[in-house]
């Protein structure tokens, strides 16, 4: 498996690389100026060039690339021209966020979705099962910034139990330490805060969840009717077992590779999704980070949060392919 | 069914967390929250570009020698300095300065440190560079007075020394902090910085022995809000307290003003701004039909002024009639009578005197994204199918936006003009002086000795009386070339719970001042 491992993670060193360089090119593509940007109302052509020589923008674009990559080699990756602070810093600034976000919305997908595509698979063609697919189809389906939407005006403003947006009352205070909020709030030993904090996410999570619930909802109920009508089934089934354990041990259990792969795929699509959910719920995370440095042309920004998503991206997928390993005992025999 | 248990516990538990956070929370009624799109950029006049919020946090963290005066703000007020002159060639400004005054980190307030600062903007900042770069001299004539001196008369200096740009700064904290004074603003204001997290919110906490007295509130949190519905949703439900359309680009519909107007717990304060929004020519191309004084006056002709105004804005916008509001001090009344009224008629019989065809005009009438922009050029764009034009509605996004007005590559665009400093310099010269024609904002004027030389006559001139009158001259002059269609001028408009008090709404730039404000 270690021997996987290793190739796997050589093999990212072209993937990223070719992310990087189409990344790179793509944002000077795109038309606009970001010195123009920055300056604003009433900027004169002068003050426009002395700011691109100061951003190093008046360079040949192969320059300014070698540069970026010299710098990359040395763990930096470069200036915001917006804040001009390091990106590096700023990204891990935001990561906490995002990845409290995304981890407990794939957790909650999957506690609701795997359990709810079972029970739709037992109960096949019954009201339960046709209403849960009617639902399932709609969370599919649905933007996600009008669910966003709909659920701030259902549950904050008409009910009031949730708060609109943000990751903290407005009229609380926390010294950020690990960046997650609910622990930095338990370290400085302030059990408001963490309610709020909690508070705060269930909208958003519930928002980002819902699309992989739903999608895991439908994929696992239709392969556990195929599974279910497996001919080692009906013979589990002979030999007297439970119910349920022909149905969690038998059918589940193998209906989760194929669900895997959804997860690993679909968890991809979410951090596509975070970029709008971190705007609607003011959730200062890096979908919203690079949201706001494409309007602004904050090339290395925009550069640096691209090479973050595909390096979560294809983490994701490694850890996927490991799973598969450990959920399958011949792929394991293939892979040592 | 345990599934349902659980949605069931989770229903029941998410009131009791609310009620448990309501009971936490300190000092609502002295902390105003405030919704802001994104983080401020530059939170130090070294290095401020006129960016809306970090502008208004400089407002509120440091002082400036002169401010202008509210409601109307058309005069001239001391905030550091006490009381001041101007030499009668208008190059000299003599400052007596406020005695007894400290930074927040206990240093004092002096004329040593007006020099610092100033000369400190006008080498680090270049937004400034223009105006700071006037400055020939700054002299410490007694730690309570400083004498600065200009290379050439510029009235408007006044207006420049009140902006955020020059607000005063604390030489030791700069001298401690160095480059990352922006982090750690200091400066003599009602309100000391505690606190900025990135994409989340900036902190400022009452400066108890503020000059002018402690401001009422305890606190103010600066809340990043990205979307405009968001934003909306927190200011009704009280999440935030108080909402600024940030002017310029990012106006909410009139159908939502109106709806809010119509909530109790919402006041919805309007204040005229100075403030232009217009269709531009091209106005450097040689070429092409909109050369012709008589198109662009067939165009001009050709808008519906007050229809736009009352079927897109609801009463949210003024009407403008030419290059300056009409609440401006320099505005010449007889240009009301020189702007073009609403004749289609006027308009066709414009064009075939000028021997175009109307319908082999076909133009793409460039514009900003976003619903209000949006709805303004699809106005237009009716008005100029009445006379027989074809119009494609071009909504570009603001970076690629500017660049291709830079370039020149549009013949009519809708576009606006926020002056920066209160003074009709701020329209005027950046708007109409053929030598800027190639930079952003400007009405990319073609060559044109007479304009140019009488555009630089006004801002140099010292006497005000004097002054007015070369302004309405320039106005009138302006006017006869038609470089544009001025369409209105927006309010600006800041959304607050209704328990908000004593909000001061400056017109020019506009940014709120928080020391008078408190929640009853």
């Amino acid at each position: 498996m270690l021997n996987f491992l290793l190739r796997r993670l050589i093999g990212l060193i072209p993937v990223l690389s070719i992310v990087l360089v189409i990344a790179f090119s793509l944002v000077r593509l795109i038309p606009g100026d970001p010195a123009v940007t920055l300056l604003g109302p009433g900027a004169t052509s002068e003050q426009i060039a002395a700011l691109r020589a100061q951003l190093h923008l008046d360079r040949p674009v192969f320059l300014q690339f070698t540069d970026y990559l010299v710098g990359l080699a040395h763990g930096d990756l470069g200036l915001s021209l917006k804040s001009g602070e390091p990106v590096l810093r700023e990204i891990l600034a935001r990561l906490p966020a995002t990845i409290e976000l995304s981890v407990l919305a794939v957790l909650v997908a999957i506690l609701v979705g795997i359990p709810l595509g079972v029970l739709s698979a037992v109960k096949a063609n019954t009201l339960f099962d046709h209403t849960l697919r009617v639902v399932s189809l709609m969370g599919v389906s649905m933007p996600a910034f009008l669910l966003a939407l709909v659920l701030q005006l259902i549950f904050a403003t008409h009910l009031g139990w949730l708060p609109v947006s943000g990751r903290l009352d407005a009229y609380l205070t926390v010294e950020p330490i690990t960046g997650f909020i609910i622990l930095d709030s338990l370290i400085a030993g302030n059990p408001a805060a963490a309610l709020s904090g909690l508070a705060h996410l269930v909208l958003p999570v519930t928002v980002l969840a819902l699309f992989l619930a739903a999608t895991l909802a439908r994929f696992v109920r239709n392969t556990m009717l195929e599974v279910m009508g497996e001919d080692f089934i009906r013979t589990a089934t002979a030999k007297g077992l439970h119910r349920h354990q022909v149905v969690l041990k038998h059918g589940l259990l193998n209906s989760l590779m194929p669900a895997l792969t959804v997860i690993g795929l679909k968890f991809a699509e979410m951090l596509g999704g975070a970029i709008l959910t971190e705007t609607v719920f003011s959730w200062p995370g890096i979908g919203r980070y690079m949201f706001e440095a494409i309007k602004n042309r904050d090339y290395p920004v925009i550069q640096g949060t691209t090479l973050v998503f595909a390096l979560l991206f294809v983490t994701t997928s490694i850890i996927v392919d490991l799973l598969y390993g450990v959920l399958d005992p011949r792929i394991r025999r293939r892979m040592d | 069914m345990t599934v349902w248990k659980q949605f069931a516990t989770l229903g029941l538990m998410v009131p009791l967390l609310a009620g448990a956070i309501d009971a936490q929370a300190q000092d609502q009624s002295k902390t105003l929250v405030v919704a802001v799109p994104s983080d401020p950029v530059a939170l130090e006049p070294g290095t401020n570009k006129a960016e809306p919020i970090g502008s208004e946090i400089i407002l509120n963290v440091f002082d400036t020698l002169v401010a202008w005066t509210a409601p109307d703000f058309t005069k001239v007020e001391g905030r550091l300095a006490d009381t001041w002159t101007v030499s009668a060639d208008g190059k000299e400004f003599d400052f007596k300065l406020r005695p007894g005054v400290k930074f927040h980190d206990g240093t004092d307030f002096d004329a040593a440190a007006v020099k610092f600062s100033l000369e400190r903007t006008k080498k680090s900042n270049s937004y400034v560079q223009a105006t700071f770069g006037l400055i020939s001299d700054i002299a410490v004539v007694s730690p309570t007075e400083v004498k600065i001196s200009l290379a050439q008369p510029y009235p408007a200096f006044l207006s420049i020394l009140a902006q955020p740009q020059a607000a005063i700064v604390s030489p030791a904290a700069v001298q401690k902090f160095g480059d990352s004074f922006a982090k750690n603003p200091v400066g003599t204001g009602p309100f000391v910085f505690k606190s900025a997290q990135a994409d989340t919110n900036v902190i400022l906490d009452a400066n108890p022995s503020y000059f002018r007295g402690a401001p009422k509130l305890s606190r103010i949190v600066y809340r990043v809000i990205p979307d405009a519905s968001t934003r909306r949703l927190e200011l009704e439900n009280g999440g935030v307290d108080v909402v600024q359309q940030q002017g310029q680009l990012s106006a909410i519909a009139a159908e939502d003003i109106a709806s809010l107007k119509k909530n109790k717990d919402v006041q919805v304060l309007e204040a005229s701004s100075q403030i232009i929004r217009q269709l531009e020519f091209n106005n450097s191309k040689k070429d092409g039909p909109f050369a012709d004084v008589r198109v662009r006056k067939a165009i001009a002709s050709a808008i519906d002024y007050d229809g736009l105004l009352a079927g897109v804005f609801g009463g949210t916008a003024e009407r403008v009639y030419g290059p300056l509001t009409t609440n401006s001090w320099a505005f010449d009344p007889k240009v009301k009578e020189l702007a073009p009224k609403y004749d289609p008629d006027l308009a066709k019989k414009l064009l075939q005197e000028a021997g175009v065809d109307p319908t082999s005009l076909s133009i793409k009438l460039y514009s900003f994204q976003g619903p209000l922009w949006g709805a303004v050029a699809t106005f237009v764009q009716a008005n100029l199918a009445d006379i027989g034009i074809n119009a494609t509605i071009e909504q570009t996004e603001f970076p690629a936006y500017r660049t291709l007005q830079t370039a020149g590559q549009f013949d009519v665009a809708l576009d606006g003009r926020q002056p920066w400093y209160n003074d009709p310099d701020a329209h005027i010269t950046i708007g109409y002086l053929s030598s800027l024609a190639n930079t952003a904002m400007t009405f990319r004027m073609p060559e044109d000795k007479d304009l140019d030389a009488l555009i630089l006559k006004a801002q140099q001139t010292a006497d005000m009386e004097t002054r007015k009158k070369l302004y309405f001259t320039v106005q009138e002059e302006i006017m006869k070339r038609v470089p544009g269609a001025y369409l209105f001028s927006p309010k600006l408009i800041v959304y607050a719970r209704s328990n908000v008090k004593g909000l001061v709404i400056n017109s020019a730039p506009p940014l709120n001042e928080y020391w008078s404000v408190s929640k009853g």
